[in-house]
């Protein structure tokens, strides 16, 4: 039996720089327990440093990323700057993941400059890139952290609503998520209950856990009757429960158990 | 002996393929409720398609109590996604004989999916008159085991386990007396997932308990 680590040997795993295969589990363990160490905060952002490097070393990328997961979870406003400055990075799962942690933080500053890499639209940020299955942008992460973020001035929403019409279903999904927590309004809900009927159930997933994001109650039962295993609508509801405290949507959670 | 209608209705599951083609296939097996179709319907569990398994789930629930000793023997070891389906019916059953395979797959699956239909199937499993004390104990002795579970589901499933049954049986007081210290812990900061919170709250509530 392997004993659990304790959250200074992991803080110590994170310091080292002989065994970056330590710090890989060492970033994600610190952003899953939500440490508190005073250490881990400064440790995670040291890590990104190794992204500037050029040639970027694969490990110290893998262990960067981990880290920039962890600082999302941890929600410290010590790491706002820095995530905005990886925002601007050339390596695209580095801005998507940066994104994501911005969205998670809520961090208001990073909207703009969140925002400007949507600006060119479904055409620009949209388009896909060639022989890759990836676009220009990472442009699910962006949509979802601006409406995590929470910003519903005019200017976020003429740069959403044009992602509704893109030829991704995944996408568009991202943008109603994005646009209904913005505006509350149930147009929006009901193109992601349209999605929640779409044949693939990848997209059936998406618009699910989409639905669940925006505590938008009126489609509990829209999403308990969805064709997705029980184990991912529990865990929309519960995303959906917890923004709105509506024990309704605990009824709903029971009787899926 | 597998009679012409059930012959039929498995051999257009063999020949269905996309998925509306299965899940009418599952219905019309389901439909002819016959138990001689409970290995087929067991089998469908494990496509990884969980708009057939539902139906398939809730076919084998009509079946009753009959093919309980069928489930049993059927899990599938290498599938965590048909052994969550097949606890599932097991736990609507609510069958005493399906308490061991219950235990057991709280104590020791790696899937919380199983995990979590497991602990749903202690909340309300039917107790044998015979040794109900000590089947009661062994249901309550798993939710609060699950309740300690490192999956925030797991943990919802033991809440909604230890509402039902302090609400329904004639629990001794040994076992109320761990029972609710363990809701009012999952409905205290020490709970990290906001829901179960909640949902702890609401039993607390439920149970007038302050």
């Amino acid at each position: 039996m392997i004993e659990p680590l304790s959250e200074s040997q992991v803080i110590e795993n994170l310091r080292q720089t002989e065994d970056p295969s330590a710090q890989y589990y060492a970033a994600w363990w610190l952003g899953k327990m939500r440490s508190r160490h005073p250490d881990a905060i400064p440790l995670l952002l040291t890590t990104l440093r190794a992204l500037n490097d050029t040639p970027v070393d694969p490990d110290r990328r893998g262990v960067a990323l981990n880290a920039i997961r962890a600082l999302g979870l941890l929600q410290d406003d010590r790491a706002a700057a820095d995530l905005r400055d990886l925002l601007m990075s050339t390596d695209y799962t580095v801005r998507e993941e940066a994104a994501r942690s911005l969205g998670t933080m809520g961090s208001h500053a990073a909207a703009e400059a969140i925002r400007s890499l949507l600006d060119s639209g479904v055409d620009g940020a949209g388009r896909e890139q060639p022989s890759s299955p990836l676009l220009q942008e990472p442009c699910e992460a962006l949509l979802e952290a601006l409406g995590d973020i929470g910003i519903s001035d005019a200017a976020t929403l003429a740069t959403l609503q044009p992602f509704t019409q893109h030829p991704r279903p995944l996408i568009r999904s991202a943008a109603c998520r994005a646009l209904l927590q913005l505006t509350g309004d149930a147009a929006w809900g009901e193109q992601l209950i349209q999605l929640l009927q779409h044949p693939e159930p990848l997209v059936r997933r998406g618009a699910l856990l989409d639905l669940g994001a925006t505590g938008w109650t009126a489609a509990v039962e829209t999403m308990s009757a969805a064709a997705v295993e029980p184990s991912l609508k529990l865990v929309a509801l519960k995303g959906l429960a917890e923004q709105s405290s509506d024990p309704a949507v605990l009824d709903a959670m029971d009787a899926l158990l | 002996m597998t009679s012409t209608a059930l012959a039929d209705a498995i051999r257009h599951l063999d020949r269905a393929s996309s998925t509306p083609e299965l899940v009418q296939a599952t219905r019309a097996l389901c439909a002819l409720q016959d138990p001689e179709a409970a290995d087929t319907l067991i089998n469908v569990l494990g496509f990884n398609n969980p708009a057939v398994a539902a139906v398939a789930t809730q076919g084998l629930i009509q079946l009753g109590r009959n093919i309980v000793p069928t489930l049993l023997v059927s899990l599938d070891a290498r599938n965590y996604g048909a052994r969550a389906w097949v606890v599932k019916a097991l736990a609507a059953l609510r069958d005493p004989r399906g308490l061991d395979l219950l235990e057991h797959a709280l104590e020791a699956d790696i899937a919380p999916s199983v995990r979590r239909s497991a602990t749903r199937g202690l909340a309300d499993l039917e107790l044998d008159p015979a040794c109900s004390d000590q089947q009661l104990q062994r249901c309550l002795q798993g939710l609060l085991k699950a309740g300690q579970d490192d999956e925030w589901v797991v943990r919802y499933a033991a809440v909604f386990g230890l509402e039902q049954r302090l609400r329904h049986a004639s629990v001794g007081s040994s076992l109320t007396d761990q029972a609710v210290p363990m809701l009012r812990t999952l409905a205290s900061e020490a709970e990290d997932a906001r829901v179960v919170r909640l949902r702890a709250e609401l039993a607390l509530q439920r149970l007038n308990i302050e």
